[in-house]
């Protein structure tokens, strides 16, 4: 076990931020930490690395209680904060060497690891740049070079990819799965369900400081009575069309998005069909159709009655 | 020695607007020194000022003495030794400085007593500070005849000061001012030090403090396998490597405008003193870089509270140019003091614990300054931790 969160609670104040958060990470794990904004993931971020006092539970890391002196765990965790923490008057070379040369001290050691970094996250023609000449995509892969310089065991990034070009995007998420590769445990917090779909093995789904949902992405589907949605374009649109489809087998919600008619079906191989012979034989007419599976938006908003972005 | 290496990049990268008060003192120092002879004694002697000179001791060589050397730098003004019509001599400015020889005077001065000369002026009078430092003169210079002259009776001793005293009064007098116009001309090298050496520790111990107090930043250190006091205590180094290498670059310069003042005990008081007020103004800009945050507000801090302190201090304007309240109000800074230990020092001529006691006295004062700045500091760290948690 990398990480082992129990019952942790942490106040600010009146507004409970942490209620009673678990969380564990197994080692080769990418763990998705799922929710919308101010639903708790940088807060029990730093609770975990002992950055923030919190009012109760237990932190355990490599299967050692974590504390503000626990050096010797602190040298194996890679920490990439949401909020960029750089030096505004230190190169992106004299950064990323600042922050690994704050685990390792071997001078030499440290300056192949240095390029490593940088190599890797691709700002090898930005050696000698200043932060504020890059843009906020390479800004990132700067933050993210000091923090995994050191090449650390375990790898917690906290929303790393917000305001990030779709190419940095891309280099970062493909970046995390290498180091996942290379042995590395990760903590991957976002409210972007399709990035968290696309590189976690295993979801936690967080909503006001709690876990609401946790598993894998099929496991989380699963958990939901919708499995298949249908849009289908209609041209005249209105109640009575709704009530026919609702009334049908297996349907479990229509709704009108414009004149998208959204329909969420239960499990069943003819779903599709079933809708699409029901508006010709009532001579409803309508345009595109498609029919996708469940995203955990669906599943988010089935447990929580909300939108997982607003 | 990540932080203590990162601590002068920072620093490097602020070198421009601190280097520009570097070049501005540098330019003043050049100035200074091409710049002709003393004006502010000139000045003095343009405008004799009227003073009063009761005597209540025996007509003594040595009162005697004291009265003629005034007469040179004042008008005496006669004026009947009476209370009431004193007073109103000082009311209408008929004098602005009244001096009473108290009764057995030159007998407890002769025998190395202590004395105490009465003086009575109006307030805010830039007069009496000037005749104060005439009558200490005349006096010091009188007791080191008195000192090294064996002589065996004071009638002879008195005879031998007066002789002295009627030989040399004009090239006493005169050597005297000599030595202070060129203590006074790299005094004010010194004077005018506190300003930049000021400004500069501002800015440069401001520019590394916020950085390295930004929360982010803060965390991102604390997530590190490395103890905060190692981080604090490398931070104070770099703190304490900047003051000293700020000092020496300013005070190098006075070694080459004045190289023989420099070297002699003057010289090295005015190091040791301007060493102890960099150590204090360390402290200060340690106190405002916990209080500021950003570096608009670095800049602002550095123009104002340098400024402002060196100003009512008498950096720019000397002293005895300055208003009594004003300096009420200095004496709460500790370039005020620094100042005075300047002046202390420029004047002194004798090197016994007498005259050092109190240049080292102010010393101390400015380093209660730094003392009272630390722990104001360090109380606020302290709360800004607890809030923050
Ligand atoms: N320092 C703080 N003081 C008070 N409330 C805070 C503080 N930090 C976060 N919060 C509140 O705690 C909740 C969780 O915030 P956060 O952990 O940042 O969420 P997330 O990272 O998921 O967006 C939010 O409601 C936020 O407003
Ligand atoms: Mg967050």
């Amino acid at each position: 076990m990398v990480i082992k969160v129990e019952n942790l609670v942490k106040r600010y104040g009146d507004l409970i931020a942490l209620d009673h958060f678990n969380m564990e990470l197994h080692e080769g794990e990418v763990l998705g930490l799922l929710g919308p904004n101010g639903s708790g993931k940088t807060t029990a971020i730093n609770c975990i690395l002992s950055l923030l006092k919190y009012d109760k539970g237990n932190i355990e890391i490599f299967g050692k209680p974590m504390s503000p002196d626990a050096y010797d765990i602190k040298r194996d965790i890679g920490i990439i904060m949401q909020n960029v923490a750089v030096f505004e008057e230190l190169t992106v070379y004299e950064n990323t060497d600042y922050f690994c040369g704050l685990y390792v001290t071997d001078k030499k050691k440290r300056r192949a690891l240095v390029d490593e970094a940088i190599e890797f996250v691709g700002l090898k023609d930005f050696k000698k740049f200043y932060p504020k000449k890059l843009s906020g995509g390479l800004l990132r892969r700067l933050n993210i070079a000091c923090g995994i310089a050191h090449k650390p065991k375990l790898i917690i990034l906290d929303e790393p990819t917000v305001a990030v070009d779709p190419q940095s995007r891309n280099n970062i998420l493909e970046g995390i799965l290498r180091l996942n590769k290379e042995g590395a445990s990760i903590v991957y917090t976002s409210h972007y369900m399709e990035e968290v779909e696309q590189i976690c093995s295993r979801i936690i789904i967080m909503d006001k400081g709690k876990t609401i949902a946790a598993g894998t992405k099929d496991e989380l589907k699963s958990m939901i009575k919708a499995v298949e949605k249908v849009t289908v374009e209609v041209y005249q649109p209105n109640e009575g069309v709704l009530t026919g489809i609702r009334s049908l087998n297996n349907v479990i919600s229509a709704e009108f998005d414009g004149e998208m008619l959204v329909v969420k079906c239960g499990k069943g191989s003819h779903n599709l069909m079933m809708i699409l012979e029901h508006l010709k034989a009532n001579d409803i007419l309508f345009g595109k159709v498609y029919s996708e599976p469940p995203t955990l938006n669906d599943v988010f908003l089935e447990i929580t009655g909300k939108e997982l972005r607003d | 020695m990540q932080v203590y290496k990162a601590f002068f990049k920072i620093i490097k990268k602020n070198l421009i607007e601190i280097s520009i008060y570097l070049l501005v003192f540098l330019f003043f120092a050049i100035l200074m020194t091409t710049t002709g002879s003393d004006r502010q004694n000139i000045g003095f002697e343009e405008t004799k000022k009227n003073i009063a000179f009761i005597n209540n001791d025996k007509e003594s060589e040595i009162v005697a003495g004291l009265r003629d050397y005034l007469s040179e730098k004042a008008n005496i003004v006669e004026i009947e030794d009476d209370a009431e019509k004193l007073q109103d001599a000082l009311f209408y400015r008929k004098v602005e400085y009244i001096v009473r020889v108290p009764a057995g005077f030159s007998d407890d001065f002769l025998s190395g007593k202590e004395f105490q000369l009465e003086k009575t002026t109006v307030p805010n009078s830039t007069a009496a500070i000037y005749m104060d430092s005439l009558i200490n003169k005349y006096l010091n210079t009188a007791s080191i005849y008195l000192k090294y002259s064996d002589s065996a009776s004071q009638d002879e001793i008195i005879k031998n000061i007066k002789k002295d005293l009627e030989a040399h009064t004009q090239v006493t007098v005169n050597s005297f001012n000599t030595k202070k116009a060129n203590g006074q001309k790299y005094m004010y090298y010194f004077n005018y030090m506190a300003y930049s050496l000021f400004s500069v520790m501002i800015l440069g111990v401001c520019a590394v403090m916020i950085v390295y107090n930004k929360t982010d930043l803060k965390r991102r250190n604390h997530c590190a396998p490395i103890k905060t006091r190692n981080i604090n205590l490398q931070l104070l180094f770099g703190n304490l490597s900047f003051a000293l290498i700020a000092w020496a670059l300013m005070v190098s310069t006075s070694f080459i405008f004045y190289p023989k003042q420099m070297f002699s005990l003057n010289g090295l008081l005015f190091l040791l003193n301007s060493l102890v007020a960099s150590v204090t103004f360390l402290s200060i800009s340690f106190l405002i870089s916990n209080i500021i945050k950003s570096k608009n507000a670095m800049s602002a801090a550095a123009n104002v509270v340098s400024l402002g302190f060196c100003f009512i201090s008498g950096v720019f304007v000397p002293q005895e140019m300055l208003g009594e309240t004003v300096l009420n109000i200095a004496s709460f800074t500790p370039t005020y003091w620094y100042i005075k230990a300047n002046i202390r020092i420029a004047e002194t001529v004798e090197f016994s614990m007498k005259h050092l006691k109190p240049i080292f006295t102010d010393m101390l004062i400015v380093l209660a300054f730094a003392l009272a700045s630390v722990t104001v500091a360090l109380v606020i760290m302290k709360q800004k931790r607890t809030s923050e948690a």
